[in-house]
């Protein structure tokens, strides 16, 4: 009984600030709740509906194809720039603390940074592109430019952190392999695939999957940036649901959404854990 | 779990759980969205409204969707945090619809012939004149759950120096112009207009197409905007826009005032919280040179009605409070105070005051176009069909044309959309 009453509090709070929300939000997506009269049960109309809103599954593939492409380059950039500076240097400590400062600037200032960088009339990349070719560029009206360029905004944010996790993650593996494998001879290239990165690979498991789901969730630098536009070019899934509970009052109809979003992110992550711990055994 | 955090975050708010000795007189909440038109109001008159009738007020505001969530989620939980909701006026139909503000005729409000009709019409639920949102009771007699609190809408601003004999007439004018003195080398354009998708650029095609001839709906909430004169609207819109600066599409509201006020455009339509800073030599460099107009004339001629709303929330600790400010603001007297500060006022003996002419030379050109005005059409579900519309409207700006295809694709979209809702639109 003793250890039941002890764990009681955390037990409540979790329950009040998890489980509580979930189930309301559950609920509420069973619903509707029409302004102009009192709400209504629904059953599963919402979820219904959700299969056949060919908005939404606009909406998934566009934050599906920013995850994907933002992540694997964070990835990439991130590891190459782990590895130039893991070792000792001098100007190691500044160049160090600059990259990580896209990181902890807040996103929406973030979006309002980029925004006057992509502005046609006075933007950098604008003046850039007119200086070079003499035509101007509207990166955020061009139904083919504007995604590319959230997820450049997203890569310039997010990659000091692939960046911090991946180098914690090499400076704190054992040395005595990589001696070995210098003194048989191997190249630089052969110690990296068959030594760095096997090695690195639960690292890599979390950096990958705490970004992926920070990326499928992005908001703030859509809102600020492009409102999901030009037409429904950036309208990712998060922007619909604040926009069909916010906008259009249709509040059981977001919850079905952010459930439904729920469950593809948890099936999602326990996909990637379970793929990582399979290949590691 | 964000909307159920919402909810949750409302309890936070200020003034929850309030309470006073019953001698003393309840302090007025009010939440706002930040503009700079409230500024008068929130300077001058509720200094004036305390002092006159000791009644304590605070103000609390956010950004415009920030404060929409905020007074939703206050309204649906009667969480009591605010007293007066300050509302855009295509919100009333949501907030009275759903029995988040309190109806001003029980409390004993009484209105006046001083009210310029079309703008006190906009507080009435359901609609006093018009198409009425089905679910509601056909019979049920329109009663008065909002006031004005600033008569914004949007104007013509044209440049006086290019429009040397006063103000176009007619859109061929404009176009004309356009078309005659645009020079994109010296970033000279002859418009300019917000693209941006949903509400800004609906709210820049709505005068165009009311303008036109056009119509958001017909009878029973059919959709009638890509009706032949809603195409030839757009087509308009799109040709106008050939003459304006690149990127138009992704313009908001302050790169289309910017563009204004820089000397790049010669004229837009826009909103009357922008006037003030035409004159203002820190912000303009065309101080002096523009003017305002009812927009220009095609086969109507309409101005679109953006007004600045105040409710007493149903679930307001200080009703009383609340109607006394609303009734102290709404006469004649403190309005006419109201518009010598140089606020926007709702009353036409404030509109006719020489002195507030004289101190906001604009306020001739929003009387005139008030009367003209025309709302959003009053409905709870307008954001969606504004979003579908401007969602098409921004394709089109992108691709510089397809206007049939756009309007019908979102005519369909619209369609199928209020169906599902319960409209008999076919």
């Amino acid at each position: 009984m003793l250890p039941l009453l002890l764990i009681a509090p955390t037990a409540i709070f979790a329950l009040a600030v998890t489980v509580l929300p979930l189930g309301y939000t559950v609920l509420a997506s069973l619903q509707e709740f029409p302004l102009v009269r009192p709400p209504a049960f629904v059953g599963l109309q919402n979820y219904q509906n959700l299969l056949h809103d060919a908005n939404f599954r606009g909406s998934l593939g566009t934050t599906l194809l920013f995850t994907v492409s933002a992540t694997g380059i964070e990835f990439v950039l991130g590891l190459v720039l782990a590895l130039l500076l893991k070792e000792e240097f001098s100007l190691q400590g500044i160049i160090r603390s600059t990259l990580i400062i896209p990181m902890v600037i807040a996103p929406v200032v973030v979006g309002i940074i980029w925004r006057l960088l992509y502005n046609t009339d006075a933007g950098l990349f604008s003046f850039v592109i007119q200086s070079l070719f003499g035509t101007n560029l509207s990166v955020l009206s061009s139904t083919t430019l504007a995604l590319p360029a959230l997820i450049l905004v997203d890569i310039w944010e997010w990659t000091p952190f692939m960046f911090l996790i991946l180098l914690a993650g090499i400076q704190s593996l054992p040395q005595e392999p990589f001696e070995a494998a210098r003194v048989d001879g191997a190249s630089p290239w052969n110690i990296f695939l068959h030594l760095t990165l096997p090695m690195l690979r639960p690292v890599i498991a979390v950096a990958l999957l705490i970004r992926a789901l920070d990326a499928f969730t992005v908001f703030d630098q859509v809102f600020v940036l492009t409102q999901g536009g030009p037409g429904t070019a950036t309208e990712v899934a998060t922007l619909m649901i604040y926009k069909t509970a916010f906008r259009f009052s249709q509040f059981g109809y977001a919850a079905s959404m952010a459930i439904f979003l729920l469950v593809l992110v948890a099936g999602f992550s326990a996909g990637v854990t379970r793929a990582f711990k399979e290949r590691s055994v | 779990m964000a909307l159920a955090g919402a909810v949750a975050a409302v309890q936070s708010l200020p003034g929850c759980g309030r309470s006073r000795s019953p001698l003393q007189r309840g302090r007025i909440t009010f939440g706002s969205f930040a503009d700079p038109a409230l500024d008068v109001l929130k300077e001058v008159l509720l200094p004036e409204f305390e002092k006159a009738t000791g009644i304590p007020t605070e103000w609390v505001e956010a950004d415009f969707s920030g404060w929409l969530q905020k007074a939703l989620s206050d309204g649906q939980t009667k969480a009591g945090s605010f007293d007066i909701y300050v509302l855009d006026d295509l919100w009333v139909p949501r907030f009275a619809g759903a029995g988040y503000l309190a109806n001003l005729d029980e409390m004993g409000f009484h209105t006046d012939q001083d009210f310029v009709p079309t703008a006190l019409d906009l507080g009435y639920w359901p609609p006093k004149v018009g198409l009425r949102q089905p679910g509601l009771d056909p019979k049920a007699k329109p009663a008065l759950f909002s006031l004005p609190l600033i008569s914004d809408l949007q104007l013509l601003f044209y440049r006086n120096d290019i429009y040397s004999s006063g103000p176009p007439a007619s859109w061929d004018e404009v176009l004309e112009m356009a078309r005659q003195k645009s020079d994109p080398s010296k970033r000279q354009y002859g418009w300019v207009s917000r693209g941006v998708k949903g509400n800004p650029v609906v709210n820049s095609y709505f005068v165009l197409l009311h303008d036109f001839g056009g119509k958001i709906f017909g009878e029973d909430w059919k959709v009638v905007f890509n009706s032949p004169q809603a195409i030839e609207s757009l087509e308009f819109y799109l040709n106008l826009l050939s003459y304006a600066p690149e990127g138009v599409a992704e313009f908001d509201s302050d790169q289309e005032g910017e563009t204004l006020l820089q000397g790049n455009a010669f004229a837009a339509t826009m909103w009357t919280g922008w006037c003030g800073q035409t004159d203002d030599p820190t912000k303009s460099r065309v101080v002096g040179k523009i003017d305002f107009a009812v927009p220009p004339k095609k086969i109507n001629q309409i101005a679109k009605l953006g007004l600045f709303m105040a409710g007493i929330a149903a679930s307001a600790p200080n009703k009383a409070e609340a109607l006394e400010f609303l009734r102290w603001f709404s006469s004649s007297p403190t309005q006419l105070k109201f518009a010598r500060a140089g606020g926007t006022p709702f009353k036409i003996s404030a509109f006719n005051d020489a002195e507030a002419r004289k101190k906001s030379r604009w306020l001739d050109a929003i009387f005139k176009a008030l009367l003209l005005g025309v709302p959003s059409p009053r409905t709870s579900d307008w954001s969606k069909i504004e979003d579908i519309l401007g969602t098409e409207l921004n394709k089109a700006l992108i691709e510089r044309g397809g206007a049939k295809e756009h309007l019908d694709a979102a005519a369909a979209e619209a369609t199928a959309f209020l169906k599902s809702a319960g409209y008999p639109a076919g």
